[in-house]
């Protein structure tokens, strides 16, 4: 799975979770780009790519292929496509983490960039609300409700979400400063046994030799 | 034969470097602007959003004057510039709709990371009840209350990066402390070593005896 671009410039720009945002982006061939999410365990995600087409009506020059690759934290590759134009994916997260979606275009002498329109929405914004209004038979005011309850919702769960990061900070602060503390007497007691230590040892060197 | 194994591992080290690089993190290219494209609909409509730049690695610069963000409409005019910031909020109403053009500006050699988010939020106003006769006036206030829980989210991505950066930062300084405070013994005992050695030197009796 190792990209072997020669000039594999890195770009990841860290998306903070639930967008629900068509990002466009330029990549030059032969160079990589990739985006990252955070992406809670057990939440749906949805993401579509394509490329954007400079002129409209003719088709898309060969030189305008991507390869794309999804994967998670841990290096598993959730999707994976080569050389296509178009294309999406689906998938519930199994691990929490930073996805990352990366970008690449084959090398191509006349350096060319192109436009790629990227579509990724987790959480709350991936949730197909067309097929939920079909089901209930509910009317567009009950689902925009319904949206904005399942928004407050999220909402909710992100707050618990920060308070135990804050926890964990907390936590790790304090192991940091008790650290310190126990490692400064450490080496107030280190360095008087070297002293020590040094002068037993030119004591019994100096009385070995019989000059004191 | 053994100099074309040399070289085989250091590429080999390079381009597992790099993938490490991929998974770790995130960062924007060497003195590069990354840009993304954002569609508009309506003129009028507020863009909301936020960035942070989270550290790379902090080794020995202190801090990274920051990045700049500018935000140009469809016509080629400013609509937002911040110069030299770690990470800020911004918000604007656009003067009219097309696809606006969000930019990181990265101007000194070391790589960043950037966690950004936008947010286009449309309101529908008088003009628009007029047109459009599905829309009732209670839907001018579901539309703002579903803005107003966009900013609540918006929010929270804020800190929630915030909070990213400023793990990161704690972790590495843990991680320094405990790393210098072994390099001080280390050099410590070191140091107290050549002392004694010298000392013996100066009394043995190949050199000199009558030095002293």
């Amino acid at each position: 799975m190792i990209l072997r671009s020669l000039q594999i410039v890195v770009l990841v720009l860290g998306i903070l979770s639930p967008a629900s945002q068509s990002l466009r982006f330029e990549l030059q061939s032969g160079h990589t780009k990739c985006i990252s999410e955070d992406i809670k365990s057990n939440s749906m995600t949805v993401g579509k790519y394509h490329v954007v087409n400079p002129n409209e009506g003719h088709p898309l020059p060969d030189s305008h292929k991507l390869t794309v690759r999804v994967t998670s934290t841990y290096g598993n590759s959730f999707h994976s496509a080569e050389k296509v134009e178009t294309g999406q994916f689906g998938f519930t997260a199994a691990e929490a983490g930073d996805y990352m979606a990366c970008f690449w275009t084959p090398d191509h002498s006349p350096q060319i960039t192109m436009t790629v329109d990227f579509d990724w929405r987790t959480g709350v914004h991936a949730k197909d609300w067309s097929n939920v209004a079909k089901k209930g038979q509910v009317d567009v005011m009950e689902l925009e409700l319904k949206k904005l309850y399942d928004t407050v919702t999220s909402i909710h769960e992100e707050m618990f979400y920060l308070r135990e990061r804050e926890e964990e900070m907390q936590e790790l602060n304090q192991a940091t400063t008790s650290k310190m503390f126990w490692l400064s007497f450490l080496s107030l007691f280190l360095c008087l046994s070297v002293a020590g230590m040094q002068f037993w040892h030119l004591k019994t060197f100096f009385e070995k030799k019989k000059l004191i | 034969m053994e100099k074309g194994w040399g070289k085989m591992w250091a590429l080999m080290v390079l381009l597992l470097l790099n993938w490490v690089s991929n998974i770790s993190s995130l960062s924007v290219t060497v003195n590069e602007v990354e840009c993304v494209y954002e569609y508009v609909l309506y003129e009028g409509d507020t863009v909301s959003g936020n960035f942070v730049v989270v550290d790379h690695d902090i080794f020995w610069s202190s801090d990274h004057p920051g990045i700049d963000f500018t935000v140009t409409s469809p016509g080629g005019n400013t609509v937002h510039n911040l110069k030299g910031t770690s990470g800020d909020k911004f918000e604007f109403k656009a003067p009219r709709s097309g696809m606006y053009k969000f930019c990181f500006h990265n101007p000194y050699s070391t790589p960043e990371t950037v966690s950004f988010y936008i947010h286009v939020g449309h309101i529908p106003t008088e003009h628009d009840l007029a047109k459009d006769e599905h829309l009732d006036p209670i839907n001018v206030k579901i539309a703002e209350l579903r803005e107003a829980l966009e900013s609540v989210t918006a929010e929270q991505k804020y800190l929630k990066a915030r909070d990213a950066r400023h793990r990161h930062t704690n972790e590495s300084t843990r991680k320094r402390v405990i790393g210098y405070t072994v390099v001080e013994y280390v050099l410590l005992a070191l140091a107290s070593a050549l002392q004694v050695i010298y000392i013996r030197q100066l009394f043995s009796k190949s050199v000199a005896y009558n030095r002293v």
